[in-house]
């Protein structure tokens, strides 16, 4: 089997991603998770600069990565992540084509 | 093989990673600025960037005692975006830097190429202390003939809260303390007036946070950098790039000025008296090679980030500053800043 399709833990779901994202998100940006919600955008809700993003990602890409061998996110797509809502959505996607 | 590792011969011995090939003079200013920094501070230097390049600058091609080489295979250009850039480009000269901080192979880094790819590099790999939300650039603001401003932020946030400028302001105090001297560093807010209903409503809800404390003297204006007080002016990045470009353009305006009218043939008499004096005011107070470079503040290590156009010189400079804040407990110092000054025991 080949090792970069292989995870040895349950599948992660919506809840656990949103819960991911939630808790390291308040960690970057030093404010409290419960103000971070779904529908939050990540610009004018959260002031979240492109860098904080970034470091959203690296920060997902250790924590889930460790689950999913493999899972990463794509530069390119970072433009099209306006909510938190997106991001979980993305999130889910990737970590379901990564374990297809 | 030369050892890198920070201290191993001496454990007081500090070692300074700096970004080969970052900068207009890359990588020749480097070389020659890391020789001399060894020469001059006693400190060692991993140079981190083509390892070909860098060898091609030494003197008689071969390594002097107390600097080292890592070779990399990546270099982030100038009009790079530098969060994709720092991502994409895992082998950058200027990712291998910040990594050798993270790493503990140096103490500090110094980096003169794109700014922006530099306080990426030194944020994604350093991580933030704790409790600060955002990273500023402090950058010192030459006052002839008297201790520089500090101006913080320089360019690493461009859209901030109120409550980022008040860190701005707490790290700007504690980096004033370890860079300038100064026991209880005055903080004032830019804006564009003085009284405390100028500004938009950054400016307005940020004076509210701060006013009553004993350190926060009010607004100031633009017309007050380089006027020496108070010792630490705060702003947003994107007001405070454009505020120190705006010092610089006017410099070499009025420089440019002044030595055009001592080159006039009438004037040449006095131009024979004065433009040497001229040559070493500009030379002491305002030149940036004499600065070396500005600290990033709010990451858990110390990067200082020079000037693009640095030469050798302002790389000694700029290993010296670095040298410095490790040896101030830098780190330390901008986490109490933000737990609260009560914490502090610099």
């Amino acid at each position: 089997m080949p090792a970069e399709t292989h995870s040895t833990h349950e599948p992660i779901g919506p809840d656990e991603v949103f819960a991911t994202v939630r808790t390291h998100l308040s960690e970057i940006l030093e404010i409290d998770d419960q103000t971070i919600t779904l529908d939050a955008k990540f610009a004018e809700d959260l002031n979240a600069d492109s860098l904080a993003l970034i470091e959203l990602v690296e920060a997902l890409e250790e924590d889930l990565g460790e689950r999913t061998v493999g899972f990463t996110v794509d530069d390119e797509d970072l433009g099209d992540l306006v909510t938190v809502r997106d991001a979980v959505d993305y999130v889910v996607s990737r970590l379901g084509a990564g374990a297809a | 093989m030369t050892s890198d590792r920070p201290g191993e011969s001496d454990p007081t011995q500090l070692t300074i990673a700096i970004d080969a090939m970052g900068g207009d003079h890359a990588p020749g200013a480097m070389v020659q600025g890391a020789i001399d920094a060894v020469e001059q501070l006693g400190v060692r230097v991993l140079l981190v960037g083509d390892e070909a390049a860098i060898r091609a600058e030494l003197p008689d091609g071969t390594l002097p005692a107390g600097v080292t080489i890592r070779a990399t295979s990546q270099v982030i250009d100038m009009h790079e975006e530098p969060g994709t850039a720092v991502r994409k480009k895992k082998d950058a000269s200027v990712v291998r830097t910040a990594e050798a901080v993270r790493d503990g192979d140096a103490h500090a880094m110094v980096g003169a190429g794109n700014t922006g790819a530099t306080m990426a590099a030194a944020l994604l790999r350093f991580g933030r202390i704790k409790g600060a939300a955002r990273p500023a650039i402090g950058v010192p603001i030459p006052v002839p003939f008297a201790q520089p401003h500090l101006l913080v932020d320089g360019g690493a946030t461009v859209d901030c809260t109120p409550e980022w400028l008040v860190q701005f302001a707490q790290m700007g105090r504690a980096y004033a303390r370890l860079r300038l001297g100064i026991d209880e560093p005055t903080v004032g807010l830019l804006s564009n007036g003085e009284e405390p209903g100028k500004g938009d409503e950054l400016r307005k809800q940020t004076f509210a946070l701060l006013d009553g404390q004993p350190w926060f003297v009010g607004n100031v204006e633009g017309r007050d950098l380089m006027s020496g007080h108070p010792n630490v002016i705060v702003t947003d990045g994107f007001t405070g790039n454009v505020a120190l470009k705006t010092v610089e353009g006017a410099l070499k305006a009025a420089a440019g000025l002044v030595f055009t009218t001592l080159g006039a043939p009438e004037a040449k008499e006095a131009a024979d008296v004065v433009a040497p004096l001229l040559l070493q005011g500009v030379t002491d107070y305002l030149d940036p090679d004499t600065i070396g470079g500005a600290a990033l503040l709010g990451v858990s290590g110390v990067c200082v980030i020079s000037h693009g156009s640095s030469s050798a010189r302002a790389i000694v400079n700029a290993v010296a500053l670095a040298s410095d804040c490790v040896r101030g407990g830098f780190v330390d110092r901008m986490q109490a800043a933000i737990v609260g000054e009560e914490a502090y025991a610099g």
